[in-house]
């Protein structure tokens, strides 16, 4: 027997009938298709059982409620909460988005870290919490030693009245330190306004469900204003088909054709920065037509009408003024607003149930202008919608027990004698808590810095404040930053130590009076997930950090942990409200309120010298005399005449007489020279683009347009007239320049943007983060140029100018 | 060599054993060998007797003690090791002499760590199988699908598919997928055909058993 | 014709009001975070990105300050019609005779985009790279929904695992039948401000079902034949007149 070729092919064929015979062929096909569809870098999300769990969401202090649903221990989707008095089920893109600030590994922190290589080289390495702790615990003992606590200073996002912000505060009080700054944000200017007008020192707040007409001042109200879950969830009532009969109607002042602006009833675009002389137009048409409210304006308003002081002198009222400066006509120049359509938004607004003029700009993540502020918050006081339904209300505190008194020792006590860095609260800024920018300039101004050690806390300055450029050589010179932020944002990139925070779905934090809401509410987080990393939550951090400098330090921190500090607060809501609740109830809630408002009577509720509503606000006339004495020796300062209008002109101040202790328009004088820079640079905000410290998650990048961002262009809304003007088409290259710098971005054409102003979207442009955000686009904070807003000193951001050059 | 050629019975014969010894090669392969290549043993982390847990042993636990819907309808599936440690608490007073269960405690318990049960019916990503509507709403026995799990002693030995990472129990334990009982396969034809069986035909639209 | 009334299951369908719609991008992300969608690094790549309710703006077209912007958001219309059917050569697309939804099965797909080019209203995404959940982000898949692969096509399911989970707890509290909204979509669970209805278009009890025969409804190129499910409202002639192909004067 011969295995030759013959044979060997029946021995093929035996094996191939054979195999065909057996399973193998078939098998092996279906296990291929099988095989095929895994992956093995095509992830299988783990299954588990699921679960919800409701908390707060604190990415910003708007305080939505948001349920999160969980597989096993992970977190798979955010949703609202529609059993929640804040937000009732309403979200913003970004809190939505919130697993990914917190499982994105490539921008947090996952332990403490320390600087290796030079400052922003971005070489670090991993120490312990002990080693981090002791390191600074050494160098705020060793400024105490030396007796200059004041050398330390913090930079703080927190919501001003959270439990993390009080104990940040607290912190460099007992060390002894003045220098506790605050990020600047619009409801600082709120609170002077009801300070000044109202003799209130708390935020406003506006009860928008119960309104039926709302003349907004340029707040993005559907692009993200304030606190936009809520916002949103009130602005669906305002439409919803229920509603339909008594429906509320929108104006909105806005110099481009915004989301707001385009779902509002009525659009006005005046000239930027004229809002308050618009306001008063407004207040002229009212008060002409007799459309005010007599009942509040005689027997509840202070300086309306002309009057006499104590010594005699007649001073000219509100209604004068108005009525002698800012005729429809006028406006129309200044504005330019058509005086038809002044009178007609005028009539609307008198004639309408439940009117309220609203204050603000885009996000209001920035302060405004205070006599702007004033301008349109006087409207609401001409209609009488002071603490009334729909109207604007004066509310009462949350009830929390305070805490026992800090303890100072001597070196806290001489270290608090100093003046604060940036001059808040002097007399030159005296209404004002915080100036970062001033702060900036004090570090720049000096040959070494007045600052030695720099805490941060929830913010990042480098990429937020406008004219960061500063801000960052002001860092270079500080010895010693840490950064307790749980992202590797811009701001950490710089510092010299991390001490990591865990990320808002990891931790308990508490957010009192959530920005704008019209009821004492105390909202708070319960952890989702357990911590994912080596981080600490900053306010065991601080806390720990006061134990560990002992003394009165220590004696001022008497809690065991941030917990028992928050319920310590906490307990003085158990017996507040009509029923009893517990520590239980509220941490299983997320929340603590009294929805009921007790209107107050007008006689009872003003707080200001006069006891009545503040036209004419004696504040402030107490403040500028205050500060035009301190500047000259005694007998030699003048409170009126020339030589009182050129002190006023050091606060930027350029109007004369009693109208500076009243809202006025005042026109603000751009740094940059018309000649030289034609166009107005206005930043504007989306509220699918976060542009605040967090930086926008990448699922954001899904709703962006690519006449917005393009790879890593930016496109900047130009009017095609302007354009036109300058050679620019759809997607022309340009290079913007102010006399800060230059951005180079592209042009998107826009009807709906006002010719003259460049619009450029906060939000992009970021230096650090992950490759998401990288590097997309350019910040508008480098080449602003602010220039002090009269009284507030707060630097103004949207008056910036420019030349665009075709590049 | 030519003389031999030239028989022509023996001929045949000898070119007909080459294609015999290919053929019946090949089916040994085919039937035999190829399930031992595709097929890698896996032992469960812990020997688990379902007698001795079930209805009719000691114990006495119904099967929905373990295997249970929550409430939004889901299926809990295999149970955690908190449910193990209800009645498994103290690794001092154990409730048996059995040494797996020194296993569980040591291994598991005391370490809180959850036991990498492999699952014979775990089907692929792309596949969803909601427990209730076919247990609760359908009626349908356990066993159908999975076999008589309830009364084993000893589970079977997990056989992983070296090319799909599957249990052999989706294809089913005979090679050929040939089936006899119910639970023998679980693949997709079969759910298509008890659905065709039932006159719920509309059920075999794509999106009801995908995800 | 007969089959596409489908007058015995379910037609789910949707409405979105336009004039209530605010642009704020919720619904998209919603969708994404709801159905395990990946992100590219570039996301402004909208030929490579994926996004199964994408927003498009619209302007009146009118100078500054005339201007008005519109969006559109722009979900798989689940067309009773579809067009994506009939040339999937895997059978990978199909239409749902229970729900009338349009069903894509990942694993069955061969990746040969057939079903994008027949699609009209471009709302189905091709997957040319590998799903990107980078450094962790893999942490937050939810096991609902099936992440895909490389080179297969994806595309709004009108979020079917919702379905299923609201069957599942309506079968263990013993009922067979779904109240209203019982099941809705991610998008139409995160809208703010409510702008969008969904519902059972055979069902005449559901809002929905009034809500079409509104004179302010219409669909998206609809004299192509399609039948969409997705139905929009809007008060606004302008905007009506974009939703198809006019001619010169043949609108209205």
């Amino acid at each position: 027997m011969e295995f030759n070729r013959r044979n060997f092919l029946k021995f093929v064929a035996g094996g191939l009938g054979g195999t065909l015979l057996s399973p193998l062929p078939w098998k092996l096909i279906d296990d291929i298709a099988i095989w095929t569809q895994n992956w093995a870098w095509v992830p299988v999300p783990e299954r588990g059982k699921f679960s919800y769990i409701k908390t707060v969401c604190t990415l910003c202090p708007g305080a939505c409620g948001i349920q999160v649903r969980k597989v096993g221990s992970r977190a798979v989707k955010i949703e609202g909460r529609s059993e929640y008095p804040v937000n009732q089920g309403a979200i913003c893109p970004l809190g939505m988005a919130g697993l990914q600030t917190l499982y994105n590994e490539g921008i947090r922190w996952k332990a403490p870290m320390k600087r290796v290589g030079p400052r922003g080289s971005e070489k670090w390495k991993e120490i312990s919490w002990d080693e981090a702790l002791d390191t600074l615990t050494t160098r705020i003992k060793g400024l105490r030693d030396k007796g200059v606590p004041e050398e330390l200073a913090a930079i703080d996002g927190n919501q001003s009245r959270s439990t993390m912000a009080l104990l940040i505060k607290r912190l460099l009080s007992s060390i002894g330190s003045p220098n506790y700054l605050r990020m600047p944000q619009e409801e600082d200017t709120h609170t002077m306004v009801n300070f000044l007008m109202q003799g209130i020192n708390g935020p406003l707040a506006f009860d928008l469900e119960n309104t039926d007409f709302i003349l907004s001042f340029g707040c993005g109200l559907l692009d993200g204003w304030g606190f936009p879950g809520s916002m949103l969830s009130v602005w669906r009532h305002w439409i919803s088909d229920e509603q339909k009969k008594h429906k509320t109607h929108v104006v909105q002042v806005d110099p481009r054709a915004s989301n707001t602006a385009s779902k509002a009833d009525i659009w006005l675009a005046p000239f930027p920065g004229t809002e308050a002389a618009l306001a008063l137009g407004i207040a002229h048409v009212i008060i002409k037509e007799k459309l005010y409210s007599k009942e509040f304006i005689e027997n509840h308003c202070f300086g309306f009408y002309d009057w006499f002081d104590e010594k005699g002198v007649e001073h000219k009222g509100f209604s004068g003024i108005v009525l002698g400066k800012y005729s429809p006509a006028n406006v129309e120049i200044i504005t330019g607003i058509k005086r038809r359509v002044i009178i007609e938004v005028a009539r609307k607004f008198a004639s309408a149930h439940a009117p309220i003029a609203l204050a603000g700009r885009g996000k209001g993540t920035f302060p405004g202008s205070l006599y702007e502020f004033m301008a349109v918050y006087a409207l609401n006081a001409l209609k009488g919608r002071i603490n009334t339904k729909g109207g604007t209300l004066i509310t009462d505190d949350v009830p929390l027990a305070p805490w026992a008194e800090v303890e100072y020792d001597s070196v806290a006590n001489n270290g608090l004698t100093k003046e604060r860095l940036d001059r808040a609260g002097t007399s030159q800024y005296p209404f004002t808590r915080s100036l970062i920018h001033k702060f900036t300039e004090a570090i720049n101004g000096n040959q070494s810095s007045p600052v030695d050690t720099l805490l941060l806390c929830s913010a990042n300055p480098v990429y937020t404040i406008p004219d960061n450029q500063s801000f960052i050589q002001a860092l270079a010179k500080i010895p010693f930053i840490v950064s307790l932020s749980p992202f590797m944002d811009e701001t950490s990139m710089m510092a010299d130590m991390i001490l990591p925070d865990h990320s808002h779905l990891e931790k308990m934090i508490d957010i009192v009076r959530p920005t704008g809401i019209q009821y004492p509410l105390y909202a708070l987080s319960q952890p989702v997930v357990k911590p994912l990393y080596s981080t600490r939550h900053s306010g065991d951090v601080i806390i720990s950090l006061a134990k560990r400098i002992g003394g009165s330090v220590a004696g001022s921190f008497q809690w065991a942990n941030f917990e028992e500090a928050v319920k310590e607060r906490v307990s003085g809501l158990y017996d507040a409200g009509k029923s009893k609740v517990s520590w239980e109830d509220i941490t299983k809630n997320g929340y603590w309120y009294t929805p009921s408002h007790s209107f107050g009577e007008w006689t009872d509720i003003f707080k200001t010298p006069s006891r009545k509503f503040e036209f004419f606000s004696t504040e402030i006339e107490l403040a500028l005399k205050a500060y035009s004495k301190g500047l000259r020796p005694v007998g030699a300062y003048a409170l009126e005449g020339k030589s009182f209008d050129d002190t006023l002109l050091d606060l930027g101040i350029r109007s004369k007489g009693d109208e500076v202790y009243m809202p006025h328009y005042e026109e603000l004088k751009s740094s940059g020279d018309k000649n030289q820079y034609p166009l107005l640079f206005l930043p504007i905000e989306f509220i699918n683009l976060a542009s605040g410290w967090i930086g926008s998650p990448p699922f954001l990048n899904k709703t962006l347009f690519d006449h917005q961002l393009t790879k890593d262009d930016l496109f900047v809304e130009v009017n095609p007239k302007t354009a036109s003007q300058y050679r620019l088409a759809e997607g022309s290259r340009a290079i913007l320049q102010s006399s800060k710098g230059e951005l180079s971005v592209r042009i998107h054409l826009f009807d709906g943007a006002m010719p003259g102003v460049i619009f450029v979207p906060f939000g992009l442009g970021h230096t650090a983060y992950d490759k998401y955000l990288k590097g997309k686009g350019v910040n508008p904070n480098e080449i602003i140029d602010p220039i002090e807003d009269p009284l507030s000193g707060q630097p103004v951001w949207w008056n910036t100018r420019v030349k665009v050059i075709k590049a | 060599m030519e003389a031999d050629a030239k028989k022509p019975g023996r001929l045949k014969m000898d070119g007909w054993i080459f294609f015999l010894v290919g053929l019946i090669a090949a089916l040994i392969v085919g039937w035999m060998v190829f399930p031992l290549l595709l097929y890698s043993e896996k032992s469960q982390p812990l020997i688990f007797s379902h007698a001795s847990h079930g209805p009719e042993s000691d114990a006495g636990l119904d099967c929905e003690e373990c295997h249970f819907f929550y409430e939004d309808g889901t299926f809990s599936g295999i149970p955690g090791i908190k449910k193990c440690m209800e009645c498994h608490e103290d690794p001092e007073s154990p409730l048996s002499e059995n040494s797996e269960e020194v296993k569980l405690f040591t291994d598991y318990v005391g370490t809180k760590k959850e036991i990498p049960w492999l699952v014979y019916a775990r089907q692929p990503d792309c596949v969803y199988f909601p427990h209730i509507a076919h247990v609760k709403m359908a009626e349908i026995e356990c066993k159908v699908c999975h076999g008589d799990f309830a009364t084993r002693k000893v589970p079977p030995t997990y056989k992983l598919n070296r090319l799909t990472r599957y249990s052999i129990d989706i294809w089913g334990r005979n090679i050929a997928g040939y089936k006899k009982n119910t639970w023998d396969t679980m693949k997709m034809d079969d759910c298509a055909d008890c659905h065709k069986r039932k006159g719920k035909e509309n059920n075999n639209a794509c999106f009801v058993c995908h995800k | 014709m007969k089959k596409e009334e489908n007058s015995k299951g379910n037609r789910y369908g949707m409405v979105i009001d336009l004039d209530k719609c605010t642009g704020c991008g919720l619904c998209t992300i919603a969708c994404a975070s709801e159905n395990n969608i990946s992100v590219l690094y570039d996301e402004s790549d909208k030929t490579r990105n994926i996004a199964w309710l994408q927003i498009s703006m619209v302007t009146n077209g009118k100078e500054f300050p005339e201007t008005e912007v519109v969006y559109i958001p722009r979900p798989c219309m689940q067309c009773d019609n579809p067009p994506c059917v009939p040339v999937c050569p895997a059978t990978a697309t199909r239409k749902d005779p229970n729900t009338g939804i349009i069903s894509q099965i990942y694993t069955r797909c061969i990746g040969c985009r057939y079903c994008m080019a027949a699609c009209p209203y471009h709302a189905r995404a091709f997957n040319w790279f590998d799903p990107l959940f980078p450094e962790g982000m893999d942490r937050y898949l939810s096991p609902e929904v099936s992440p895909r692969m490389r080179g297969v096509v994806e595309k709004c399911t009108f979020c079917h695992h919702r379905l299923m989970r609201a069957k599942s707890k309506a079968y263990a509290e013993g009922r067979r039948d779904l109240k209203e909204n019982e099941y809705i979509p991610a998008c139409v669970e995160a809208c703010p401000t409510k702008a969008i209805t969904f519902g059972d278009l055979n069902n005449s009890e559901h809002t929905i079902s009034q809500l079409i025969k509104s004179p302010h409804a219409f669909r998206l190129l609809e004299r192509l034949g399609t039948k969409p499910k997705v139905y929009y409202m809007s008060t606004k002639n302008w905007l009506k007149r974009m939703a198809d192909n006019y001619l010169t004067g043949e609108f209205k």
